[in-house]
C-alpha cells in the first residue's frame, strides 16, 4: 500500500512537471527506442541477457524477465519496466550501479506505456526466448569428433581430448612407465600405493589385458569405496560433532560407512541421490535407507546457553537448502536468501519455494529456558563388529566375577558368626562428644551472629555475597586429650528453606572453603574428616586442606544438619580451661555461607565409622527385619577385602560396558503437519513476507508431483530426473577433478553464468549422458577415464607445453596432484607396513599433541588415544571435531568439515615439512619402515635402498639418487656409533640395543616418507 | 637450482596447486608478475603485496577478550544507570529485544566501580583498568559498536569474520591474503590463546573459502610453540639439516626430471621449515629482554600466559609479523561480575599497557594497530539478584579500542542513551570497524574480494565504511 502511494505521488509530480507535453503521442522509435538502447540494453540485449530480460526484443520486453511482467499497456505502476525505473530500493533501482535516468526520459517511458505502448513490428529482434545459459540445456550425446591420431584413443574420452589438442596444434605425452602406471592407479581408486610385490607382478605381465584386469580388481575393492567417500563426506560436511560452542560428540558414523558401502555397491547415482535426500519417506524405507538421510542431519548446531532454537533450525534448514544446490545442481542459491539473484535465474521467492521442502522436519535442539541439547530423530543401528566383540568379552569376564564373587562370599561366611559376636561385645562408641561454648562470633562482612541455647550460632540478618566467620571456643577437658572435632551445620526456620546455607531457599547451599582452629599462635592441624554427606567434587577434606579453592558443600541434601568430623593430627592436651579461635573462610560467592554452626570436641578414639555405627545400632536391636538383617550382612561383606576387590572389578566391567555408547544414527523426520514457509524479508528470520509453496526454481526442468504430497522425496526425484540439465554434468564433473586436478568446468561449484566454461564441453556432455544412460554408475565412468589414454599419459613437463597450454587445460600431459590429507596418511602407513584395513565402525583417535581438544562447553569429549590397530587405519576414520580437527590433517587443507567444500585448496606449507619430518604419529610410521628395511635381507647396501626406494615410490631409483642415499646412510653409522645417547633416543625404550645400521635406517626412512614424490599423485 | 620453468597461471590454479615459495625466491623471481591484477599472479601467494593506497599501520595486534566484557564497567560511565540500581528495567526496554539468558522483567544495575578521566584527552576509564587508562591519549574508542549475534560462538565468528555462520575467512586472512607475508621465517599471521579457546574454536581463525595457505598458525604456550617444530628424541638440529638437505637433493633430482615447480616450491618449504626450527624458539626464548622490559609487562622468561603473549605479540611485529591476535577468555560474567571483573582486569590491564608502552617507545605504535574489543558487550539489567550480580549478553551496544598505526588517540566515537542500552549517535556497526581496520592497512574493503561460488565475497559482505573519526 505505502509502496503505491510514493509511486502516486511520484506520479502524480512527473505529471505536472511536463503537463505541457502531455497531450502529446510518443513516438516509439524516435523516443523510446533511443532511451532503450543507450540506458538499458547493454545489460539487457541480445549480448548480455541479464534476470533473463531483453529490452530490444519486443515480445521478451512485454513478457519481462525473472522477476516479473514486463510491460502491462496503459499500466505503468503494473509494468517492471517503469517500476525499476522509479524505485527507491537501491538494489532493485535500474540502470543497476549507474545514476537514475533523468525525469524526462522515465517521463517518456510512462506516458508511454499508458498510451497502449505501441511497439511496431520490426523494430528491434524478433527474438521470443531468451537465450539459455549452457549449462540449463540437457547435455545430448554429441558425436565423436574427427581426428587425425586415430590410434592414440583408447575410447571416446580420447576422441575429445585429442580434438582439443589437434586444434592447438600438440601432441599428447607418451603413456607413462607401467611402475608409475600402477602407482597412479593405485593412488587414485584405493588411496594408497601398491606393495613391492604388487608393482612388481604387474609390470611381468606382458600380457595386453594386465592393465584392464588391475583396474577391474582395484575398482571391485572394498578400499576404493573408503578412497572416494572422502569427497563426497567434504561435501556433505561429515564430522562427529556439533560445532560451536558444547562441541559434542555426536554418533553419525553409521552415515560415513552407508556411504563407503553405497560407493563399493556401486549404487546408482540417482538412487544415492534418493536416499540421502528423502531414504526416510520412500514406502517401506529399510533401515539403511534412513540412515542414508544422516547426509542432511551434518549440518552444525549451536548448543550454547542462551542460543534461540527457532533460528537455530533455520540455519540449519538454511545449510540444507544450499548444500543440496551445491551439490546438485552446481548452483549458488544463497545469494537469493536475501534477494534476487543477481546473475542468475534464481529469484528471491523461489530460494523459499526450495526451501519449504526442508522446512518440515523438527526441531535438532531440546531443552529448558537456556540450556540446550543436540537433540532429534534418530533410529538405532547394529553395533560394529568390534563393538559386539569388546561387548562379549566384557561380559564374558564379567560372569567370571561373579561367579568368583559367590566363592569369596560363601569364603567369608564362615567367619560371619564370629564377627557379629565380636561387635555385639562393642556396645557404645568409644568416642565421646562435648558441645564447646562459643563466644564473641564475628561475621567479617556484616551479618548478625547469634548465640543460641544450645551452643550453636545462628546468622541472620544482612545476608553477604561470602563471609567469613571468627569466634572463640572455650575448652574445659578436665586434662582429657581433645582427639578431634565435630563441625554442625544445623538447620533453622529463619534460615532460606530451613538452611543449613543461606544461599537460596530452593537451594540453601554453603561452601565452607577453609575451617581452621588457633590456639594461641598455634593452628591445630585437623585430618581425616567425614562428613554425612558431601557434594561430588566438594569433599569434607577440602575445608581442611589450606586451599580457598576447593571446599566442603552439600548440594543434593538440602533442608536437613549435617555434621563434619575431623580427627587431630596430634592430641591437643591442656591442664587449664583456655579458648580456640575458630575461623570459616566462606568466599565462595552468592551467599554461599553456612547459616548455623555447632562445634564439639572429641575425646576418646574415633574407632568406628559412621558403618560401624550402624553395626552397632542393628545388632542392640531387639529384632530384625528381613531387610536389616540383609542391611547387617552387607555391612559385614563391605569390611571384608576380597569382596570388595572383586566388588569393584563388576562396577568398573559395568561402567565401561554402559560407557560404550548404544549406536544410534541421526536420521530425517517429516513432521506430520508440515510448516508454513514465508518470505523472509531481507533474509531476517522474523521478518516475515508472502507464504509460499514448496517448488524448483522455474529456470530449470519442470517436477511432475501432486500439490497435495509435493514433499522432499518428489525433490530427490527432481534432482536426479534425466531432464534435469545440471546434475550429471556436476557429477562427472567432479570425479573428473578428481583425477585431473580441476574440472572440465573449472569452477566445479558454481556452473551459473559466473562460472568458467567448460573446456571441452563435449566431453562434459558425452560424460554426463553417458553417466545416465549406463545406469549412472559411478565404477563405469571411473573406468571410463582410468582406461583412457588420457589418463595414461606421464606427467613429466614439456617445454613447449609451458607456452602453449600453461594450465594444462588442453591435457596434453598428465598433472601431477599432492594428495589429499588422508591420503597422504593413508599412504604412509602402507609403506611402512603398518596400514590396517578394518573398515567401519566409531571413529579412531591417533596420537595427535596434547592440547589440541580444548575443552569448551558442556560434556566436551575427551581424546582417548587409539591403541594396537585401530591406530593404523585409513585417515577417513579419523575423529573430526569441528572446533579442533586432527592436526595433521588441517596442515594438509582438510576443512574443518562445518560446511559443504566442493573442492579442497592444495598447499604447500612449512608447516606441512614439520608435519611429515616430526609428528609423533609419523615418526611412528618412519620408525616401522625403518625396522623394514633393516631387516629385509639383500646382497648389498644398494640393493636394500634400490628396495627401500621402490617400496616408497614404485619407480626405480636412479644411481645418483641411490648415492645421496647411500651417503648419507654412511655417514649416519659412523656418527651414531659415537653417540650412543642419541641412539638410545632414537630407538626409544623399547629396543635399546639399537644398532647404528637400524638407527641410520630411520633416517633414510624420515628422508623417503618426506619425498614431494611420495605424496603426490605423478 | 636446476633450471626451472615459467608458467603463468591464473589465480585459481594457483591456489589449487598452491605455492608458498617463500625459500624458492629464485624461481619466484622469474614467475613475479602484478599480484593485484586478477591473472595471471604469482606462485608465492604470501609475497608482500601492494596496497591500495598509503597505509598506516603495517601490522595488527588484535587482543579479543573471548566472553565478552561489561563496557559498562570499564569505559562508560552512566550516572544515571547507578542512580537507578535496583529498580526495575523500564518495561518497554525490556520488550524492545531478546536476551541470551534473562527471561524475566530485571532490575538496573549501575557499576560499582569510579570512573575518571584521564590524559589531556580527558577521556573516561573505570578504576579497573588504570594503566591502560594512562594511555589514554593514545588510544580511540568506540562506544557505539553493534553486532548481530547475542550468542558466544555466533558473535564471534561475527566479529571475526563478518559472518555469524561457518565458512568464511578470518579478518587475519584477508588481510594476509590482501597484503601477503614481509618476513621469510616466520608465519604472517600468528595467533595466541590464554585459557581455553573460544566456543567457535578453530574457525575464529580460520581461512574460509580462502586457500589454507592464510589461516591463522596457532603458538602455542606449552609443548611446541608450533606444532611439530621439534625432532623427534635423538635427532639433532644437524641431524635434521643433513636429513633435510638430502630430501632436497632428491627433490632437485625429481624437478629437473619432472619439472613441476611444485617441487621447487616444496624444496623451499622444506628450508623454511628448518629455519623456522630456530626462529620460532628464538622468538618465544624472552631471557633476552631487559628485566625492564620484563618488569613493565609483569613477565618472566618461560612463564606462559598472558602478559607473555602480549610481549610475544611485540616480538612478532618486530620480525615483521603482520597480524597477531591475542584470544583471552573468563570475560563471561553472567554473575558475580563485581569480583570476576576485577580479577580479569587485573591480569590484563598491566601487560597490555605495557604493549602500548613498550612498542610506542621503540617507534613500532606507529605502524602498528592494536585493538582491543570482544564478541558483544553486556547488558545494563542485572542477571540474577543484585548480592550475586551478573550481567548478560548486550549486542546493541558496546564498546571497542584501537590505538596506533593511523588512529587517532584520545578520540571518543559514539553515544549511547543515558542507561547504556542504545545508540544514540554515530552507530558503528561490525562491518565498520573491519573496513576501519582494513583501510588502515592500505586496503579499500570494497575491493578486497575473493569469487567464491560465483560471488564476489568480502570481509564486509555488502556493508561498511570506515569510521573517520578514529583516523589520524
Amino acid at each position: 500500500m505505502k509502496k503505491n502511494i510514493i509511486c502516486f505521488i511520484l506520479f502524480w509530480g512527473l505529471l505536472n512537471a511536463t503537463q505541457r507535453t502531455a497531450a502529446q503521442q510518443i513516438d516509439f522509435e524516435k523516443e523510446v527506442w533511443p532511451i532503450l538502447q543507450s540506458q538499458c540494453v547493454s545489460c539487457h540485449g541480445e549480448e548480455a541477457q541479464e534476470g533473463q530480460l531483453r529490452l530490444d526484443a519486443r515480445v521478451i520486453a512485454f513478457q519481462g524477465g525473472i522477476t516479473g511482467i514486463g510491460i502491462v499497456p496503459k499500466r505503468p505502476s503494473e509494468s517492471t519496466l517503469y517500476l525499476r525505473l522509479v524505485s527507491t530500493n537501491d538494489g532493485d533501482r535500474m540502470p543497476a550501479e549507474a545514476e537514475a535516468l533523468p525525469d524526462s526520459q522515465i517521463d517518456v517511458i510512462r506516458r508511454w506505456i499508458e498510451q497502449g505502448a505501441y511497439w511496431p513490428e520490426g523494430i528491434g529482434s524478433d527474438a521470443r526466448h531468451v537465450r539459455q545459459h549452457w549449462a540449463y540445456v540437457s547435455p545430448i550425446r554429441p558425436e565423436l569428433p574427427e581426428i587425425q591420431e586415430r590410434q592414440w584413443p583408447s575410447n571416446p574420452i580420447d576422441y575429445f581430448v585429442m580434438a582439443g589438442l589437434e586444434k592447438a596444434g600438440l601432441q599428447p605425452s607418451t603413456a607413462i612407465e607401467k611402475r608409475r602406471l600402477i602407482r597412479r592407479l593405485y593412488l587414485d581408486l584405493l588411496g594408497y600405493p601398491p606393495t613391492v610385490s604388487q608393482v612388481d607382478t604387474f609390470v611381468q605381465d606382458s600380457s595386453p589385458e594386465a592393465y584392464d584386469r588391475l583396474v577391474d580388481s582395484l575398482i571391485s575393492s572394498p578400499q576404493y569405496g573408503v578412497r572416494w567417500a572422502r569427497p563426497w563426506l567434504d561435501l556433505a560436511r561429515y564430522a562427529d560433532s556439533n560445532g560451536y560452542q558444547a562441541d559434542q560428540y555426536r554418533n553419525v558414523w553409521p552415515y560415513r560407512d552407508w556411504v563407503i558401502q553405497a560407493l563399493n555397491s556401486d549404487m546408482p547415482f540417482n538412487q544415492f541421490t534418493v536416499e540421502q535426500i528423502a531414504g526416510d519417506l520412500l514406502e517401506g524405507a529399510s533401515k539403511s535407507q534412513k540412515i542414508a538421510t544422516g547426509f542432511h542431519r551434518l549440518t552444525t548446531l549451536n548448543v550454547e546457553g542462551g542460543t534461540d532454537p527457532e533460528l537455530s533450525r533455520l540455519n540449519q534448514v538454511i545449510d540444507r537448502v544450499n548444500t543440496t544446490a551445491t551439490v546438485w545442481l552446481g548452483s549458488t542459491v544463497e545469494c537469493s536468501q536475501c534477494h534476487n539473484h543477481k546473475y542468475d535465474p534464481f529469484s528471491q521467492k523461489e530460494y523459499y519455494e526450495f526451501l519449504a521442502y526442508f522446512n518440515n522436519t523438527p526441531l535438532e535442539v531440546n531443552g529448558a529456558s537456556s540450556s540446550f541439547k543436540f537433540y532429534g530423530p534418530t533410529i538405532d543401528v547394529d553395533r560394529p563388529i568390534t563393538q559386539r566383540r569388546q561387548l562379549s568379552a566384557l561380559a564374558a569376564r564379567k560372569a567370571e566375577l561373579e561367579a568368583e564373587l559367590t566363592g569369596v562370599i560363601e569364603k567369608a561366611d564362615q567367619n560371619y558368626s564370629a564377627w557379629l559376636e565380636t561387635n555385639s561385645a562393642t556396645t557404645e562408641d568409644q568416642a565421646k562428644w562435648t558441645v564447646l561454648k562459643p563466644s564473641n562470633p564475628l561475621s567479617v562482612n556484616g551479618a548478625t551472629l547469634t548465640i543460641l541455647e544450645d551452643q550453636s550460632i545462628l546468622s541472620t540478618g544482612e545476608n553477604p555475597d561470602k563471609d567469613v566467620y571468627e569466634l572463640d571456643f572455650a575448652v574445659d577437658m578436665n586434662s582429657q586429650a581433645v582427639t578431634g572435632f565435630r563441625l554442625e551445620a544445623l538447620t533453622h526456620e529463619k534460615l532460606p528453606g530451613t538452611g543449613p546455607g543461606r544461599y537460596t531457599s530452593e537451594r540453601p547451599n554453603f561452601v565452607l572453603q577453609e575451617f581452621t582452629l588457633h590456639h594461641g599462635d598455634s593452628q591445630l592441624k585437623l585430618i581425616d574428616g567425614i562428613a554425612d554427606f558431601s557434594q561430588p567434587n566438594f569433599d569434607v577434606n577440602n575445608a581442611v586442606d589450606g586451599d580457598e579453592s576447593t571446599g566442603w558443600a552439600i548440594a543434593g541434601e538440602f533442608f536437613k544438619p549435617h555434621q563434619a568430623e575431623f580427627l587431630l593430627s596430634e592430641p591437643f592436651q591442656v591442664d587449664q580451661p583456655t579458648t580456640l579461635k575458630a575461623k570459616l573462610v566462606m568466599n565462595y560467592g552468592g551467599s554461599r555461607v553456612i547459616g548455623r554452626m555447632r562445634l564439639s570436641a572429641m575425646t576418646g578414639n574415633r574407632e568406628m565409622t559412621t558403618n560401624s555405627r550402624r553395626v552397632i545400632a542393628l545388632l542392640q536391636k531387639d529384632k530384625r527385619t528381613k531387610e536389616e538383617e540383609q542391611e547387617l550382612h552387607q555391612l559385614f561383606l563391605g569390611q571384608q577385602p576380597d569382596y570388595l576387590t572383586v566388588q569393584k572389578a563388576i562396577t568398573d566391567l559395568e561402567t565401561e560396558m554402559e560407557a560404550l555408547p548404544a549406536p544410534t544414527a541421526l536420521v530425517m523426520q517429516e513432521l506430520d503437519q508440515p510448516r508454513e514457509t514465508h518470505i523472509l524479508m531481507r533474509g531476517e528470520y522474523k521478518n516475515h513476507g508472502e507464504l509460499v509453496s514448496a517448488g524448483t526454481p522455474s529456470v530449470l526442468h519442470p517436477l511432475h508431483a501432486n500439490e497435495d504430497s509435493n514433499n522432499r522425496l518428489d525433490l530427490a526425484h527432481w534432482l536426479v530426473s534425466v531432464d534435469n540439465p545440471l546434475v550429471a554434468r556436476v557429477t562427472v564433473n567432479r570425479w573428473w577433478a578428481e583425477f585431473f586436478g580441476k574440472g572440465i568446468v573449472n569452477t566445479e561449484e558454481d556452473f551459473g553464468s559466473q562460472g568458467e566454461l567448460p573446456t571441452h564441453p563435449q566431453l562434459l556432455d558425452w560424460l554426463a549422458v553417458e553417466l545416465m544412460e549406463r545406469g549412472w554408475s559411478m565404477k563405469h565412468i571411473h573406468r571410463l577415464i582410468v582406461t583412457s589414454s588420457t589418463y595414461q599419459q606421464d606427467s613429466k613437463a614439456r617445454p613447449e607445453l609451458l607456452e602453449l597450454d600453461p594450465t594444462n587445460s588442453l591435457l596434453a600431459r598428465m598433472p601431477r596432484l599432492r594428495m589429499s590429507a588422508e591420503g597422504i596418511r593413508d599412504t604412509m602407513l602402507q609403506i611402512s607396513g603398518l596400514l590396517e584395513l578394518q573398515m567401519g565402525g566409531e571413529p579412531i583417535y591417533p596420537p595427535q599433541p596434547t592440547g589440541i581438544w580444548r575443552h569448551v562447553g558442556r560434556n566436551a569429549p575427551k581424546y582417548k588415544t587409539s591403541t594396537e590397530t585401530n591406530r593404523y587405519r585409513r585417515g577417513i576414520y579419523v575423529i573430526w571435531r569441528r572446533s579442533a580437527p586432527y592436526p595433521s590433517f588441517t596442515n594438509f587443507d582438510a576443512p574443518d568439515r562445518t560446511a559443504c567444500v566442493v573442492s579442497r585448496s592444495r598447499t604447500n606449507t612449512p608447516l606441512q615439512a614439520l608435519t611429515l619430518l616430526n609428528d609423533p604419529m609419523y615418526w611412528e610410521m618412519t620408525k616401522a619402515l625403518g625396522q623394514q628395511i633393516h631387516s629385509v635381507r639383500l646382497e648389498s647396501l644398494r640393493e636394500q635402498l634400490r628396495y627401500a626406494f621402490v617400496r616408497t615410490v614404485s619407480r626405480n631409483p636412479s644411481e645418483r639418487e641411490i648415492d645421496i642415499l647411500e651417503e648419507l646412510y654412511k655417514e649416519t653409522v659412523v656418527q651414531l656409533s659415537k653417540r650412543p645417547k642419541d641412539l638410545e633416543a632414537l630407538a626409544g625404550g623399547k629396543d635399546k640395543g639399537a644398532s647404528p645400521e637400524l638407527g641410520a635406517w630411520y633416517y633414510l626412512a624420515n628422508v623417503l616418507l618426506n619425498l614431494d614424490e611420495t605424496i603426490t599423485r605423478n | 637450482m636446476q633450471p626451472t620453468f615459467q608458467l603463468e597461471l591464473t589465480r585459481r590454479e594457483l591456489f589449487r596447486t598452491g605455492g608458498m615459495g617463500l625459500g624458492a625466491t629464485a624461481l619466484m623471481s622469474l614467475l613475479g608478475r602484478d599480484a593485484k591484477a586478477e591473472e595471471p599472479t604469482f606462485l608465492n601467494p604470501l609475497r608482500a603485496k601492494q596496497s591500495d593506497y598509503q597505509a598506516r599501520a603495517k601490522s595488527v595486534i588484535y587482543i579479543h577478550m573471548i566472553g565478552a566484557p561489561s563496557q559498562l564497567d570499564l569505559y562508560v560511565d552512566k550516572p544515571k544507570l547507578r542512580e537507578m540500581t535496583g529498580e526495575l528495567c523500564p518495561e518497554e526496554l525490556f520488550n524492545s529485544q531478546q536476551f541470551a539468558f534473562i527471561r524475566s522483567r530485571p532490575k538496573m544495575y549501575g557499576s560499582k566501580f569510579q570512573f575518571r578521566q584521564f590524559g589531556e584527552s580527558g577521556q573516561t576509564f573505570s578504576e579497573l583498568l588504570p594503566q591502560i587508562a594512562s594511555m589514554a591519549d593514545d588510544i580511540a574508542v568506540i562506544e557505539s559498536m553493534h553486532g548481530e549475534q547475542i550468542n558466544h560462538s555466533p558473535a564471534q565468528l561475527f566479529m571475526q569474520t563478518g559472518f555469524g555462520r561457518f565458512g568464511r575467512p578470518s579478518m587475519g586472512s584477508w588481510v594476509t591474503y590482501g597484503l601477503g607475508s614481509e618476513n621469510d621465517n616466520l608465519p604472517s599471521f600468528v595467533v595466541m590463546v590464554t585459557g581455553s579457546v573460544g566456543g567457535a574454536g578453530n574457525s575464529m581463525w580460520g581461512s574460509g573459502f580462502l586457500p589454507s595457505i592464510y589461516q591463522g598458525v596457532e603458538f602455542r604456550a606449552s609443548g611446541d610453540p608450533v606444532l611439530f617444530l621439534s625432532n623427534p628424541a635423538g635427532i639433532q638440529s644437524k641431524d635434521r639439516r643433513r636429513i633435510v638437505s638430502a630430501i632436497n637433493q632428491l627433490n632437485r633430482e625429481q624437478l629437473v626430471d619432472i619439472g613441476d615447480p611444485e617441487i621447487a616450491t616444496r624444496i623451499g618449504q622444506y628450508e623454511m621449515a628448518y629455519k623456522m626450527q630456530s626462529s620460532v624458539p628464538d622468538l618465544m626464548d624472552t631471557s633476552g629482554e631487559t628485566e625492564a622490559t620484563h618488569a613493565l609487562y609483569g613477565t618472566a622468561p618461560g612463564k606462559a600466559g598472558f602478559a607473555n603473549n602480549c610481549l610475544l605479540a611485540r616480538r612478532l611485529v618486530e620480525r615483521g609479523v603482520r597480524f597477531v591476535q591475542l584470544f583471552d577468555q573468563g570475560w563471561d560474567h553472567h554473575s558475580n561480575i563485581e569480583k570476576s571483573i576485577r580479577n580479569k582486569t587485573k591480569s590484563v590491564d598491566k601487560p597490555i599497557a605495557a604493549l602500548l608502552k613498550d612498542l610506542k617507545q621503540r617507534g613500532l605504535l606507529e605502524d602498528t594497530l592494536v585493538i582491543c574489543g570482544s564478541e558483544f558487550g553486556r547488558t545494563p539489567m542485572v542477571q540474577g539478584g543484585l548480592s550475586n550480580a551478573g550481567r548478560d549478553h548486550h549486542k546493541d551496544c558496546f564498546a571497542i579500542w584501537m590505538a596506533g598505526g593511523g588512529i587517532q588517540g584520545g578520540t571518543r566515537v559514539g553515544k549511547s542513551d543515558e542507561l547504556g542500552f542504545s545508540i544514540t549517535e554515530d552507530p558503528v556497526s561490525v562491518h565498520d570497524f573491519h573496513a576501519t581496520v582494513l583501510h588502515l592497512l592500505g586496503m579499500d574493503h570494497t575491493a578486497l574480494t575473493y569469487k567464491y561460488q560465483g560471488r564476489q565475497f568480502r570481509l564486509t559482505d555488502v556493508a561498511g565504511d570506515p569510521v573517520s573519526q578514529v583516523l589520524a
